[in-house]
Formats: C-alpha cells, sequence, structure tokens
C-alpha cells in the first residue's frame, strides 16, 4: 500500500515537473478569467475561489473515482486514464460540431451535426464501450496471463503516450469547443458562475452520488467492493471476478468521459492533453483520499480542488498544483494509508 | 465408510505459484462421501497449495482433480462454488471493509434467492454474528473473523467443504469449539477436509488423516492409527503425552 502510494506520488511529482516546463495549461488561463471575474466585482475572493475549487474538484472526482475502482479491484496504476477523459470529450466534439469531420486515414469528410444533449449521452457510451473493448482485448489477457503489475503499469503508460498522439492527430493541436455559445456568469451573493457550470455540478453530484449508491445498495456494488478487498476470497465466494472487473472498466472509462466532457464545458474548451494533464491531479486525489478506497478518490479530488484554488488568493496561480501536491505529501506524512484509507489491524 | 462412493479424487497434482518451481510434487487424495479428512504435515510442506490447487486458486500443471465423476481441474473457483464446493483459507479469510452481513451476503452471491433462509440458518450456528452484523469484518480479531470465514463458505450449503488450519490463532476454548462444529457440519452430511496444525486434536476427530511432506502425500490411515504410528508421533505429535 505504501509502496504504490510512493509509486504515485513520484509520478505525480515527475509529471508535474515535465509540465510545469512546458506551455501554460488552458485550465489557468480561463480560471484566472473567473478570478478577475470576482475581483472585478469587489466581492469576497476566498469564496469565490473556495466555490471554483469545489466546481473543479467535482470533475476531478468525477475523472479519478473510475481510476479509484481499477486500482481497488485489479491493483493497477492506470496511466492511460487522462486519454478516457480526453476522449470522452473529442467524441462528443465530433458528434455535435456543425464543422466537417473525418475519421483518421479514411479520404472522405461529412458532418455529424447532432445537438449537444445527444451527442454527449453517445459519447459517453461509446466511452463505456472502449471500456469494454480495452479489457476484453488488453487488460483481461494481461490478467490470464499473470502480468505483473509493474509490467501492466508500463503497458498503460505506452497505452497513454499512443492515445495522446492518436487524438492529437486526429483532433489536431488547438483546443476544440463543444459547444459554442457563451456561457454568461450571473451574480449569485459573493459567487459569480454561469448557468451551464451550475448545471454540470449538479450533473456530477448525481453521477457520484449513484456512484455511491451503486457500491453501497446494490449486491453487484458491494461485490466490487469485495473483489477489492480480496480478489481470490471474491472468487472463492463464487463471483466471477473478471465479471466484476469488466464492469468496472466499463464504468471507468464512461465516467471518465462524463468528467471530460463536463471540464470541456467548463473550460470552455477541451484540448488533446487535457486529460493527460490531469492526470496528475488525478493520481494525487486519489492517494490523498485513500488509494483503492471507494469514497477517497472523491474526499481527495475536493481536497486538491479547493486547495489548488484557494491557494491563488494567496500564491501565483502557477504555483496551484504544486501546492496541491504539497498538501498531499504533508497528509501522507501524517496518514500513510491517505485519509479514508484504513490500517488494518493484522491477525 | 467404505462402501460410500468417492466424491473428490485429487490424482497426482503437480502444481506451483511461480514458473518452474514446483511446490506440489505428485500429491494425491480419495476422499468419499460424508468423509472428514485431516491432513498434517510440516509447515511450508503445501498443505495450504494443495487445498487451492483442489479449488482453483493455484494452477495445476499436471495430475487430475475430480468431482464426483467430473473433471475439476484447474476450474475457476466461482465454478467449484456452483458445484457445491466451499474453501475456508488459512489467511485473508474475510473482506475486511465488507460488513459481517455483507460478507455473508458474499458468501451466498450465486444463490442470492435464498440468502434471507441461509442467513436466518447460519444466524442459528453463530448468533454473535447476527448481533454485530453491522461491523467492519476489518475490526474483528482472529477468532471472530474465523467465524466470519466459516460462516460465509456455509451460505451457499456445500456439500464439500475445505477449511485451512481453522483452529489457528485461536484460544484452547475457541480452539475446542472449532473442532466441535467442525464435527457436527460433518454429521450433518458435509464432505470436511481440514489441514490443522494441532495433528493431535485433528487426528482425533477426523475419519481419516493424510499425512503431507515436501509437495507429496506420504501416506494415509483413519485418524487413530496414525494417532499410534510411531513415525507420526515423532514428527508431528511430539512424545510427551503420546
Ligand atoms: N503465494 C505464493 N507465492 C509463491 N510461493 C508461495 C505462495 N504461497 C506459498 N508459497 C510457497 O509454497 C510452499 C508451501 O506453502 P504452503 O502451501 O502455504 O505450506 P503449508 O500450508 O503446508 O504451511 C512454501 O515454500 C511457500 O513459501
Ligand atoms: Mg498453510
Amino acid at each position: 500500500m505504501l509502496r504504490a502510494a510512493l509509486v504515485f506520488v513520484v509520478a505525480a511529482v515527475g509529471i508535474t515537473a515535465i509540465l510545469s516546463m512546458g506551455g501554460t495549461a488552458q485550465a489557468a488561463t480561463e480560471t484566472e478569467a473567473v478570478t478577475t471575474a470576482a475581483t472585478s466585482g469587489g466581492t469576497n475572493l476566498l469564496i469565490q475561489n473556495l466555490f471554483n475549487g469545489i466546481v473543479f474538484g467535482l470533475l476531478l472526482a468525477l475523472a479519478s473515482v473510475g481510476l479509484s475502482l481499477i486500482y481497488g479491484t485489479t491493483g493497477l496504476s492506470n496511466f492511460a486514464h487522462g486519454e478516457m477523459v480526453t476522449f470522452g470529450a473529442m467524441i462528443t466534439y465530433f458528434l455535435a460540431t456543425p464543422q466537417a469531420v473525418s475519421f483518421p486515414l479514411l479520404p472522405f469528410e461529412f458532418t455529424v451535426n447532432w445537438p449537444f444533449w445527444l451527442a454527449a449521452p453517445a459519447g459517453i457510451a461509446i466511452a463505456t464501450a472502449l471500456g469494454w473493448v480495452q479489457d476484453k482485448i488488453i487488460w483481461s489477457q494481461l490478467r490470464r496471463r499473470r502480468v505483473a503489475m509493474i509490467q501492466q503499469m508500463i503497458v498503460s503508460i505506452g497505452l497513454s503516450l499512443a492515445l495522446v498522439n492518436f487524438i492529437q492527430w486526429w483532433m489536431g493541436g488547438r483546443p476544440v469547443r463543444l459547444v459554442t455559445s457563451i456561457d454568461p456568469r450571473k451574480q449569485y451573493g459573493p459567487i459569480s458562475v454561469g448557468n451551464v457550470t451550475l448545471i454540470s455540478m449538479v450533473i456530477a453530484i448525481v453521477a457520484l452520488l449513484a456512484v455511491a449508491f451503486f457500491l453501497q445498495r446494490t449486491r453487484l456494488g458491494r461485490a466490487t467492493r469485495a473483489v477489492s478487498d480480496n480478489p481470490a476470497l471474491a472468487s472463492a465466494s463464487g463471483i466471477k471476478v473478471d465479471s466484476i472487473i469488466r464492469i468496472v472498466w466499463m464504468m471507468a472509462a464512461g465516467l471518465a468521459a462524463l468528467g471530460g466532457i463536463l471540464l470541456a464545458l467548463y473550460q470552455q474548451g477541451i484540448g488533446f492533453d487535457d486529460g493527460t494533464k490531469l492526470l496528475m491531479m488525478m493520481f494525487a486525489a486519489v492517494t490523498l483520499g485513500g488509494l483503492g478506497h471507494p469514497y477517497g478518490a472523491l474526499v481527495g479530488s475536493l481536497i486538491i480542488g479547493v486547495v489548488a484554488e484557494v491557494s491563488t488568493v494567496w500564491l501565483p496561480p502557477d504555483l496551484k498544483f504544486a501546492t496541491a501536491l504539497g498538501i498531499l505529501i504533508i497528509v501522507l506524512l501524517v496518514r500513510p494509508q491517505g485519509i479514508l484509507g484504513k490500517a488494518e489491524r493484522v491477525g | 465408510m467404505n462402501d460410500k462412493p468417492v466424491i473428490l479424487d485429487a490424482d497426482n497434482l503437480i502444481a506451483g505459484y511461480l514458473p518452474g518451481i514446483n511446490i506440489l510434487n505428485g500429491c494425491s487424495m480419495e476422499v468419499k462421501e460424508g468423509e472428514l479428512i485431516g491432513i498434517i504435515g510440516p509447515n511450508g510442506a503445501g498443505k495450504s497449495t494443495f487445498l487451492k490447487a483442489l479449488f482453483g486458486l493455484v494452477p495445476v500443471r499436471d495430475g487430475a482433480v475430480t468431482l464426483g465423476g467430473e473433471d475439476i481441474t484447474n476450474l475457476r473457483a466461482d465454478e467449484l462454488v456452483k458445484r457445491g464446493v466451499g474453501f475456508v483459507p488459512q489467511t485473508n479469510n474475510v473482506f475486511p471493509s465488507l460488513t459481517i452481513e455483507e460478507n455473508l451476503e458474499m458468501g451466498a452471491y450465486q444463490a442470492h434467492k435464498n440468502y434471507k433462509k441461509q442467513l436466518a440458518r447460519i444466524g442459528d450456528l453463530f448468533p454473535v454474528l447476527i448481533q454485530r452484523k453491522n461491523q467492519r469484518a476489518g475490526s474483528l480479531s482472529g477468532g471472530e473473523r474465523q467465524m466470519v470465514a466459516m460462516a460465509r463458505a456455509l451460505m451457499m450449503d456445500p456439500h464439500v467443504l475445505l477449511l485451512d488450519e481453522p483452529s489457528a490463532g485461536l484460544s484452547p476454548a475457541r480452539q475446542d469449539e472449532t473442532f466441535v462444529r467442525t464435527r457436527e457440519i460433518n454429521k450433518t452430511g458435509v464432505t470436511v477436509i481440514m489441514v490443522e496444525q494441532n495433528a493431535r486434536r485433528c487426528l482425533q476427530i477426523c475419519d481419516r488423516g493424510y499425512v503431507l511432506d515436501q509437495g507429496t502425500s506420504a501416506y494415509t490411515a483413519s485418524g487413530q492409527d496414525l494417532l499410534k504410528d510411531p513415525k507420526v508421533i515423532e514428527l508431528y505429535l511430539g512424545t510427551l503425552g503420546a
């Protein structure tokens, strides 16, 4: 457990370092805009940033809950999870844009131009199906051959690189917008927020509650937690472990896609590597909350989101993710198992 | 006992965890319906590995396992549960983050229509588990976990039950309770195969014992005969009180 946590932290810090050398993230620019709006309103900056942090935290939670479920049930740290976030948004763009689109390598162009309310669920459905395909042709094969975790993790890193390059090749290097209309901000007391963001928050909360309901109140969900606890014992109890894991991959992919779509709405566009950049924050959130703990991803994401945004009140915005990772390290020093992770008694 | 049909037959099993390293080097066992079989042997002999190989949790590289005449070699554990085999592992035998009740529910995963009925039946056997059904299994003591593990395995009403050191880590009084309970479960018609460290107590209650050493089943005899066997006394029972 501790070793896995360390791998996550090292990976997260490493990725931060690499990313901070690159260009500025789209997300950063957008949030600065929000901050400016709040300041110009002359209202309480702290409350506005706290609110922005909760919004970002909820979206991060959607993206990372699947990462956590996959880690819990299979032990895999899936480095290709960020691309699942991007992919959901990109498919939705593909279906919704009024502009001509094409499949890679195919010589003809066409327009789909579906309304957003149709394109988004279709995007999530396609992403969910790809979760199934991914587990079917890659991960279940590796598990069946008893390939060790480090090797599987390296496969996922390779897959991540392949996917991010594929998305760039297909969709181009410029960010795309899922909807063209703008979402005007309205003032609610000290908080300024647009309707689309408010609706996104509601959708995120409903989806997260649905996951909690699934894990807690359905037989299949309880079996998922049983597989997380001990796959061999789950099998010995009569649970088809591989079917449960297949369902987890589908859920993870679908939730990541939903997270990606809402993120694209929130930051008014999505680039080919936005999900990839988010991966570090997802790992941090999952580790902070408690690796493999079903609700760890939610708690960790909210803390990371709030700390990152609120820190910009006092610290330069460029440092906000570094601050969030600083919190991660401090929490792990005090609670190595993460916030919700339980130190199981031995014997 | 001897006229009953063979229910479980393991023939010359070769099995192991890591490629190229065999832990079992030709393990055989023949169990008749309704028998209570004890397996004893030194630490690291492969007793746990043997049970796991029977139950599809360790790959069998050679040899065959049959259940009621049907070949079950390398079948997945959940398939064996479907065929009426139950297994209580030696360690990690509960789901720590699930409540006691959820643990029992998982035991009846394939027969959830009968869940309530089974829960009532198991509740009569282990009333304390029902009183504490909402407690997380991870917070239980070793003895309590053993109880949850046994109850979970009984939820499917198995007709063959594999137990790996059910008395390990229990106080002497609790150990006695476990042996008595095992015998009672066996009397209801369940075939029981039990691995035990407490060789003397195990051989006293079992119909037949197997001695396992270095991954091979060295020999078998009735429990009473093994208790009198000078070699078994020397190696596994100690001379005191023999
Ligand atoms: N999961 C495992 N992976 C690799 N080797 C194992 C594993 N479990 C047990 N072994 C090895 O198998 C041998 C037999 O172990 P085991 O079957 O647990 O013995 P016993 O139950 O008789 O004490 C030991 O040498 C042990 O080190
Ligand atoms: Mg053992």
